[in-house]
């Protein structure tokens, strides 16, 4: 098995990235270009299991050199489980890369990262309802401080692919429930 | 903040301000001829010809940050210029103190300095910003109290 | 089955008006401070405080420190004098030459070396130069570089000079590329890729390879000309900017607005800073040692077989007509096609000799400066452009190089110093 890590560029994913891994990573070049990435190993379960850090990517509809190169990564992996950072205070812009991921057939994680940032601008999340909603494993983190990550390794093995009509019908559910408007929870 | 820190930071970073300008122009005057030496102040910029105007730049700054920030002191943005005032102050005199630093460990022909010459490294005069570094402390605790509020 | 974008951003918008609440939006202070380093009016005289911290940081660890402190004394009282008596052979010798002393002529007469700026042997200059002074320069760099990166300074930095560098074709995120050049234009090099266009990654790439110094350069410079560096900085500076212009307007393609996230200020993680600065300086010396002792070792097999002089013999014209200086120095430019801290350490060489006026010694320092990338960055650019446009940048290169090169000889002439 392997982990990819992947997300928005300054989703603070390269500081996530030495959260995870030991002091041994890896600095590699992508063959054919002068795309760099880095490559390390973390213990999950008593199993060293590899972690590739992807360039930043805004989509998997490349933009340029960097954004290609994270698009062919993930295709070449395919039998790997992805660990989607997001930035927790722009969840929206987030969570269309994710919902990319899933849709291609990853088993996905989804780490709220910069989760302090989200709670300075008074922006809350309902994690487990999100959790509810897509299926997939959701875990607030803060990489700077190392806070959710725990969390986060202990989670990778709930990772499953989730079909998006799942995704579609739960939503529907859920807004049913709520009465269709905005968050219950506004106050 | 109450009303009574919010009045005494008021006249306490005017004042700063004004001397953190008065500072500045002097340094500015000085670079053109060369730096000057005044009892325990030293604006010489002995070591480098090109600091002496930048760090007046930089002082000058500094005043403009504190004294345009008075008005409506508790406010958050007004407070912000204090707070960078006070950071630009900390990192020229911090610069100031590791340049000392650096230079009191090595010896002139020895390896490592003599007792005497370590400690005489620290000695007077002082560049304005190291005058003005323990006044501009102070700012510390409205930052403080600005985490406070925002809590 | 796949959804269409739209559908997507629909199904987002419903999962987070289920999930995510706003609540009234505050400014923290750290909010407040953040908008001062952006804002031109406050954020100029911010970014004035922040690069007097960098260069101070730098002169004083690198030069006081370090190198003034200690490795002078290292190199120029114990190594040099100590192999300069056990090596076999002696002044004269080729091998000792080559590896020790070459010495030079005073009055006629074959003197020793006092310094490892001047010896020029493969064990004495040849590990001076990247142990006693670039190694402490370059250190000093990346740790303050990141630093402002950790710290979310060098984002903001982007958004204010976004403006300027628009009218030489550029993004604010330049500022990236050429900070990191500053340190070693490998690295530099490489980070032009997420600029958008073809025309863009040229015109960076030139413009760095030509006008930015690396931190190894910038580390001999403040040791042997720290009164000139101002001046050097400003007349590279100028050149930056008067030439991006200038390319910007020939070269034909886009250069769209790159639009860039800036995260929040936050407190630097020690070990995210520590890896940084490892795997920075472990790469720099990697390529640096081996090319400076053999830079060492090919400046002194030309010397001693003559090429030297008849190369100096053949481009003296031009250099002395129309840079304005000395036949000596086509010694310093060849070994800057290798590395250019060596080329810089043999100027400061020459200038111990007193062969040099100030003025030739500001000269040829720029000149070494702009005239070729050295080879590790010529690589990098064989790899990151393609053949024609790494032909059109060597084109806008010797263009450059000569224009600009004759351009501060005319003014030198004008102004009574050259």
């Amino acid at each position: 098995m392997k982990i990819l890590l992947m997300g928005h560029p300054n989703v603070g994913k390269s500081v996530f990235f030495n959260r995870l891994t030991g002091a041994k990573v890896f600095e590699s070049n992508y063959p054919g270009t002068t795309v760099d990435f880095m490559k390390g190993w973390m213990r999950i379960g008593g199993e060293d299991v590899e972690l590739i850090d992807v360039p930043g990517t805004f989509s998997l509809e490349p933009k340029d050199k960097a954004e290609e190169v994270s698009v062919e990564m993930l295709e070449e992996n395919q039998d790997s489980v992805v660990v989607c950072v997001l930035d927790a205070s722009k969840v929206e812009r987030g969570l269309y890369l994710a919902l990319e991921i899933i849709e291609k057939g990853y088993p996905v994680i989804i780490a709220l990262n910069m989760w302090d940032v989200a709670e300075d601008k008074n922006i809350s999340i309902d994690t487990e309802k999100l959790e509810r909603i897509l299926g997939v494993p959701v875990v607030p983190t803060t990489a700077i401080s190392g806070e959710g990550f725990k969390e986060l390794v202990s989670r990778v093995k709930d990772a499953a692919p989730v079909k998006i009509e799942g995704i579609v019908t739960s939503v529907a559910a859920s807004v049913r429930s709520t009465g269709g408007g905005e968050s219950a929870a506004v106050s | 903040m109450d009303e009574g820190e919010e009045k005494f930071g008021q006249i306490y970073f005017a004042v700063l301000g004004a001397v953190a300008l008065a500072f500045g122009a002097a340094e500015l005057i000085a670079s053109a001829g060369g730096g000057f030496t005044w009892g325990i102040l030293d604006s010489s910029g002995a070591t480098d010809p090109l600091f002496l105007p930048w760090r007046a730049i930089i002082l000058l700054s500094v005043g403009f940050f504190y004294l345009s920030s008075v008005k409506d002191f508790a406010e958050v943005h007004q407070l912000a210029k204090s707070v960078m005032g006070s950071i630009m102050i900390w990192i020229v005199a911090g610069m100031a103190i590791w340049s000392r630093i650096a230079s009191s460990i090595p010896g002139e022909e020895t390896w490592f300095n003599s007792l005497d010459g370590f400690l005489a490294s620290y000695a007077p005069p002082y560049c304005p910003e190291m005058f003005l570094l323990p006044f501009s402390l102070v700012i510390v605790y409205y930052i403080f109290k600005a985490g406070e509020t925002e809590k | 089955m796949p959804l269409s974008v739209d559908e997507r951003w629909d199904l987002i918008d419903k999962i987070s008006k289920q999930t995510v609440t706003f609540g009234a939006y505050k400014h923290t202070l750290k909010d407040a401070i953040a908008e001062l380093t952006v804002k031109p009016l406050t954020g100029i005289p911010v970014a004035i405080a922040v690069i007097y911290g960098f260069w101070s940081f730098f002169c004083d660890f690198a030069g006081t420190l370090f190198t003034d402190g200690f490795m002078v004394k290292l190199f120029d009282e114990h190594w040099l004098p100590w192999l300069q008596s056990v090596f076999p052979g002696g002044l004269g010798n080729p091998l000792y030459a080559l590896m020790v002393d070459a010495g030079h002529i005073e009055n006629g007469v074959l003197v020793a070396s006092d310094t490892c700026f001047e010896s020029f042997g493969v064990l004495t200059s040849g590990l001076f130069v990247p142990f006693g002074v670039v190694l402490w320069a370059v250190v000093a760099f990346y740790l303050m570089f990141a630093i402002l990166e950790d710290v979310g300074y060098l984002p903001r930095l982007a958004v204010l000079v976004d403006t300027i560098l628009h009218k030489i074709g550029l993004h604010g995120y330049a500022i990236v590329p050429t900070f990191l050049s500053l340190g070693c234009n490998v690295p530099g090099v490489t980070a032009v890729r997420p600029l958008e266009t073809r025309k863009q990654r040229f015109l960076m790439i030139t413009l760095l390879a030509v006008f930015i110094p690396c931190g190894a350069q910038i580390g001999i410079m403040q040791d042997l000309v720290p009164e000139l560096i101002g001046w050097i900085f400003l007349t590279l500076a100028i050149g930056y900017l008067g030439f991006g212009f200038i390319l910007n307007k020939i070269v034909p393609g886009k250069s769209p607005e790159l639009v860039m996230d800036v995260p929040p200020y936050q407190m630097p993680m020690l070990r995210n800073i520590a890896s940084k600065l490892w795997i920075r300086t472990s790469r720099f010396l990697l390529v640096a040692v081996p090319f400076v002792m053999l830079g060492c070792l090919i400046v002194g097999l030309m010397y001693l077989t003559g090429a030297m002089d008849w190369l100096a013999a053949v481009f003296g014209p031009l250099l002395m007509g129309w840079f304005g200086v000395p036949a000596e120095t086509v010694a310093p430019l060849i070994a800057g096609f290798l590395r250019k801290d060596l080329a810089v350490g043999m100027i400061g060489g020459l200038m111990e000799q007193g062969i040099m006026t100030t003025f030739q010694v500001f000269t040829s320092v720029v000149l070494l400066c702009i005239y070729f990338p050295c080879l590790a960055t010529f690589v990098m650019m064989l790899k990151e452009e393609n053949w024609k446009e790494f032909l059109g940048s060597i084109a806008s290169l010797v263009a450059m190089v000569f224009i600009y090169g004759g351009l501060i000889h005319l003014v030198g002439i004008m102004l009574g110093v050259a």
